[in-house]
């Protein structure tokens, strides 16, 4: 059974003279236990969707799916509020730039002690203070920060960034949740840092079993971390499939373009030779193509690119693409 | 192939505030020297805190060094003598957002340099721009437009013709291609080659990809902490690290290298 | 139907349009900038508008009611005070000394101020410092007083009035400009003309100014609400515009002895004072909405 199963999401945004499509019929499944990569590039609607997950979008945007089931239970019957409160007790979501997303004016034991959840606490109501502390003292534990004293006592902009984003990892995982959404974790640090923060997700994916769903720019970074990856363009579906499908035989020339703009296929060229890109930009949200938005840049686009192609799936592995690049393997 | 630019001894140390009594002084830079020839890349490596941005500063002349001089060209340039430095060493920013004048369009923001720095009329210098902003792939209306109209690319690309115009013989990167998206990067790469080789240029690349630098460059200099623990060529250094701390930078981003 | 526009084009306004556009929106806004417009005319082309002159008496027709009472007369719309002179008139002059007054003063304290400011963020250190901080004093005591102070050693008389409110607003031009520009200097784009070869004045007057000229703009509103009414006030005490002069203020002075026999004659300037008043606030108020929400989008 699935954990998470979506079909044909789409998130539609009413501006004064038509509706723009931001995301454009995506399917998602996720399984428990597993680590799935979303990649896309900015405007590709990636953030959108975690957030349309999640639930905070605000009534500009319009949200509608053929299918929304979590855990076998179907969402979309269901009320908005009753939805909101499933999805918030299974689900946890952690940010791109850490110490911006921490209060600065409180320090880190006092913001920690607030997400700890007060079901999890026994004992009366005087005891309560004291096992909040010790409850917030396990989560950074968990998260790998042995000496949790200093921690706790200093505010968000004393810690450096991979600490803080350890910090958010623990406050997410007070709720004891099902499924994680790192949303870009490591964009503003250091590689170095980014492999402990990696690390540090593989890790609790693997004692926890926790499902982590890692939405990241660059394919390279997200290959090894992960066992599926789902592709995204300019809000449309492209590809979705295993690790190494995706990474050593993909089949929509945007991964192909992708896999090859990756610093390991470059280390087969010769250096400061040209590297092999799509001509063009990414469209801006007023400036859509119809049909296959890759259209105007892919290099197999054909008339009948007009029209969006369907998702067809070859043992697992989905592409969405007229002329797939399946006959070249 | 002639050197283009050579820096012998150079450092920087900051003197902090404070009573005469107890002024700290911190080695934002121990004194390195090296050499950049014409078509050739120097990758600058090392993370926040090691001293690029300082180097960056300091060459570009927008620091006074403690120590050391500059020579380009065998002629040594002055700190704070921007006229004479500006028309041969000119440098792209990081952060395409705070780097264009939100208040000037893209025609003026390239007439600055010009009308500073050369005596060529109005029609010259639109004739000018017109060519540089082709030259980087935009179009020549963009000329009119403002820069909160342009995509991030885009922005860096106005940022490279900024740096172009005055047909210089040194470009600083200053993690001008981090904050780019994978596609846009690899363009960005494309169109920085190309020039080198049309117009000769040296490029001194400060980035932490070491992807970016292997491809793209021919010297590599790694700092740590502001002082050099490798210089020498990009592929002898990647192949054979001799600092722990080289070893550790390949090892956190080529160990997805290793893995498949 | 023709229409002009089949094609759903992409408009580009730039950053001024942009901040006009936001401007627009909110009705109440228009307002009150349609009121600051109206009163700007009023008090350059007073003198031409009025009716009667402002001190001409008119002894038959003393303390007439305005005209909508039964007793009114419609030559003097709004009635006439104590020694026969028209209060529409004299209001009408007085908006070109109470507001037209306090334009002036805003615009010579904020190019002082301005200038000052620049100077303090150009230079470091103990310079700067003291650029920065040396008017500070003047902050520290409340503008009435003070300019009481200034008009009791230079004595009574329009022009010191003026003088002491105007180096009542001084500071506050000072820090507001300081801070901006210092800001300023952190961008890029600075350090990028700096890099190309311009002088600080060109860097200040090309890529610093057109970005903090908002800023100033909106400053300069809050500052003119308190400098109408700090002519006003001294009008009111006496110190500012000498009697026979329309000056708001210091017609409710002269008239406030007759409040129960003729309240037309005190709370009509109270009422012109207000409306100045509310109508700067509301172009200022606008002004920082628009910026905030400029800089949102």
């Amino acid at each position: 059974m699935n954990l998470l199963d979506i079909r044909n999401l789409s998130i539609e945004l009413e501006s004064a003279n038509n509706s723009i499509l931001a995301v454009d019929r995506v399917s998602l499944s996720m399984k428990e236990g597993e680590v799935r990569g979303l990649v896309g590039e900015s405007g590709s609607g990636k953030s959108l969707l975690a957030q349309a997950l999640i639930g905070v979008l605000d009534e500009r945007w319009n949200v509608h799916a053929d299918r929304f089931h979590w855990r076998g239970k179907d969402l979309l019957r269901l009320a908005p509020d009753e939805r909101k409160a499933i999805i918030a007790k299974d689900v946890a979501m952690i940010f791109q730039e850490p110490m911006s997303c921490l209060d600065p004016t409180a320090t880190i034991g006092e913001q920690l002690e607030e997400a700890v959840d007060d079901g999890q606490l026994s004992g009366y109501f005087w005891q309560k203070r004291q096992q909040r502390q010790v409850a917030a003292a396990n989560l950074l534990h968990k998260v790998g920060i042995k000496h949790h004293e200093l921690c706790t006592k200093s505010y968000p902009h004393q810690l450096t960034e991979a600490l803080c984003q350890r910090v958010m990892i623990a406050m997410a995982l007070a709720g004891r949740p099902l499924l994680l959404i790192a949303d870009e974790p490591t964009a503003a640090m250091e590689s170095t840092n980014q492999g402990q923060i990696f690390r540090l997700l593989a890790s609790l994916n693997q004692l926890k079993n926790m499902s982590i769903l890692l939405i990241s720019h660059d394919l390279e970074t997200v290959t090894h971390w992960t066992n599926t990856i789902t592709v995204m363009y300019s809000g449309q579906f492209v590809e979705a499939g295993t690790t190494e499908q995706i990474f050593n035989a993909p089949f929509h020339p945007y991964t192909r373009a992708l896999v090859d703009s990756s610093p390991k296929a470059n280390m087969q060229l010769p250096a400061k030779s040209r590297l092999m890109t799509l001509p063009g930009s990414i469209p801006i949200l007023q400036h859509l193509p119809i049909g296959c938005r890759l259209g105007p840049r892919c290099p197999r686009a054909q008339q009948e690119c007009v029209h969006a192609p369907k998702v067809t799936n070859y043992h697992g592995h989905q592409v969405s693409c007229h002329f797939s690049l399946k006959d070249t393997y | 192939m002639s050197v283009l630019l050579q820096v012998s001894n150079l450092s920087k140390t900051y003197r902090l505030g404070g009573f005469w009594f107890n002024r700290k002084e911190i080695a934002a830079l121990e004194p390195l020297s090296f050499e950049v020839n014409a078509h050739q890349t120097l990758a600058i490596v090392g993370e926040t805190g090691s001293g690029k941005s300082t180097l960056a500063k300091l060459l570009v002349g927008a620091e006074k060094p403690t120590t050391g001089k500059i020579k380009l060209n065998g002629q040594t340039l002055q700190t704070g003598n921007f006229k004479q430095r500006c028309q041969h060493v000119r440098m792209i920013f990081q952060d395409s957002g705070t780097t264009l004048n939100p208040s000037l369009t893209i025609h003026q923001l390239l007439d600055e340099p010009l009308k500073l720095n050369t005596d060529l009329n109005e029609t010259k210098r639109s004739q000018l721009i017109r060519e540089t902003l082709q030259k980087v792939g935009l179009l020549a209306d963009h000329m009119n437009f403002y820069p909160h109209m342009f995509s991030g690319g885009q922005k860096q690309r106005i940022s490279l013709a900024r740096a172009i115009i005055l047909q210089p013989r040194v470009i600083i990167l200053d993690e001008a291609l981090a904050s780019l998206d994978p596609s846009l990067r690899s363009q960005m790469i494309n169109l920085l080659l190309d020039l080198q080789q049309q117009m000769g240029l040296a490029f001194i690349l400060i980035s932490h990809n070491l992807g970016i630098v292997r491809h793209f460059s021919d010297n590599m200099m790694v700092l740590y902490d502001g002082k050099v623990i490798e210089y020498g060529k990009t592929n002898d250094i990647l192949n054979n690290p001799k600092h722990k701390y080289t070893r550790k930078l390949i090892m956190s981003q080529h160990l997805q290298l290793l893995h498949r | 139907m023709a229409r002009e526009k089949i094609y759903q084009e992409e408009e580009f306004p730039t950053p001024l349009l942009q901040l006009w556009h936001n401007f627009r929106q909110n009705p109440i806004i228009m307002i009150g900038f349609g009121s600051f417009l109206f009163l700007i005319l009023l008090a350059i082309f007073a003198p031409v508008l009025t009716p009667y002159s402002s001190v001409e008496n008119h002894l038959d027709k003393l303390l007439l009611p305005p005209a909508w009472h039964k007793d009114g007369d419609v030559s003097f719309l709004l009635g006439t005070d104590n020694l026969g002179r028209d209060v529409l008139s004299r209001l009408m002059h007085g908006a070109s000394l109470t507001f037209g007054l306090s334009i002036i003063v805003v615009l010579v304290s904020t190019i002082i101020g301005v200038v000052i400011g620049s100077l303090s963020a150009l230079t470091t250190g103990i310079k700067s410092s003291f650029l920065n901080h040396f008017l500070d004093v003047i902050l520290s005591i409340p503008s009435l007083l003070l300019a009481i102070v200034i008009v009791a050693i230079l004595g009574p008389g329009l022009e010191n009035t003026l003088w002491a409110i105007i180096m009542v607003l001084i500071p506050q031009f000072v820090h507001v400009t300081r801070n901006a520009v210092t800001e300023e200097f952190e961008k890029d784009y600075v350090l990028a003309s700096r890099l190309d070869g311009a002088n600080s004045l060109r860097i200040l007057s090309y890529s610093i100014f057109p970005n903090i000229i908002e800023k100033i703009i909106s400053q300069a509103t809050l500052a003119q609400s308190a400098a109408i009414l700090d002519i006003a006030a001294l009008g009111f005490l006496g110190l500012g515009a000498p009697i026979p002069l329309p000056e708001w203020g210091s017609m409710l002075a002269s008239s406030i002895d007759l409040f129960y026999i003729a309240p037309w004659t005190v709370y009509l300037p109270g009422l012109a004072i207000l409306f100045s008043v509310i109508a700067t606030n509301l172009v200022g108020e606008g002004m920082r909405h628009a910026l905030k929400v400029r800089k949102e989008s």
